[in-house]
């Protein structure tokens, strides 16, 4: 079963994210920032990082920044999804290490898709 | 006796030495722009008691590259918190730096008093990014109105991320006076999933009881 860590301070999205994805057959972790989500992949390599912007302590570009200097984890794919729609901050998270930039609030068909595609679960 | 009193009197000599030599307001606000990170430290936190501190301070925040001299500004406009102080702070949320951002909505949450006057202009600010940090800045301000401020919110702002950011708050918060604003928000953003979603967890708990 692929593994997800979704990184998020609020808890309403990390319970909708996780509704959406064990529903589709992902295992799922939870983080409340960056700092966390740092801990975390130092203990259990992921699949897939589904990660917000704006978080206490450590942003999601911050935590992106950090997680790609670390050549000993695995560097799985990154969704950065945020409230923020402007071309500087969809800029910044890819040149942070994002993958893919989605703007909230995500559909979970729109989610599912994306996930399956950067996971490599396409049937 | 004396011998102590000599020592003490060459250490403080030292002290003087790292912190420059003009501790008065206009040698410290100068300091700000020393081009060493240590010298615009010390100068902020010897600023900090001043009163009339903040503006030379909100003004080097934004040119401020170096970490811990930018935590050290912000913490000082923190502890001061007058007017001037907390306007800095409310540009930081225009700003594009989005780690310069999350900083000045940690320090606005902690001024509650200099905050609750503006906090209306915030919430209906016409950039909806600042309208969103304003309800980032309710999370933690620990004030009695916070729930109302977050229903006029979902009542009223147009955009669906201000109302779910609105929305993930009061999905903590809200209690029974909350009801038909969320029942309200719901019909609006119909085609929402999200919406529809955190509506439905937050009249759960609210009906549960839940805190």
């Amino acid at each position: 079963m692929k593994h997800i860590l979704v990184i998020d301070d609020a808890a309403t999205v990390r319970l909708y994210h996780r509704n959406i994805l064990e529903g589709a057959g992902y295992q799922v972790d939870e983080a409340i920032n960056g700092i966390e989500a740092l801990e975390k992949v130092l203990v259990q390599p992921y699949d897939l990082f589904i990660v917000d912007v704006n978080m206490p302590k450590l942003d999601g570009y911050g935590f992106l920044r950090e997680f790609r200097s670390q050549k000993d984890v695995l560097q799985s794919p990154a969704i950065m999804v945020s409230t923020e729609s402007g071309t500087n901050d969809r800029t910044l998270g890819y040149v942070a290490g994002a993958n893919l930039y989605l703007t909230k609030p995500v559909k979970p068909n729109e989610l599912l898709s994306y996930v399956r595609l950067l996971i490599g679960d396409l049937a | 006796m004396a011998f102590i009193k000599k020592q003490t009197a060459h250490v403080e000599s030292e002290d003087q030495d790292i912190r420059g030599l003009e501790r008065d307001f206009i040698g410290l606000v100068a300091e700000l722009d020393s081009d060493d990170s240590s010298v615009r430290r010390w100068a902020v936190r010897d600023l900090m008691p001043m009163p009339e501190s903040s503006q030379p301070l909100v003004k080097r925040l934004t040119r401020e590259n170096d970490a811990s001299v930018r935590a050290a500004i912000l913490n000082a406009l923190a502890h001061l918190g007058d007017s001037v102080a907390v306007a800095g702070l409310v540009d930081c949320l225009r700003s594009e730096d989005a780690a310069l951002r999350n900083e000045a909505i940690d320090v606005l949450k902690e001024v509650p008093h200099a905050v609750e006057p503006i906090i209306g202009g915030l919430l209906t600010d016409e950039d909806s990014d600042v309208r969103i940090f304003a309800v980032n800045i309710l999370e933690s301000l620990r004030h009695k109105n916070v729930e109302q401020w977050l229903i006029g919110v979902i009542e009223k702002d147009t955009h669906v991320n201000v109302c779910s950011t609105a929305l993930d708050l009061l999905t903590e918060v809200g209690t029974e006076q909350s009801i038909p604003a969320l029942n309200l928000l719901k019909n609006r953003f119909s085609d929402e999933p999200y919406i529809c979603f955190s509506v439905d967890l937050a009249l759960k708990r609210i009906a549960n009881g839940s805190d």
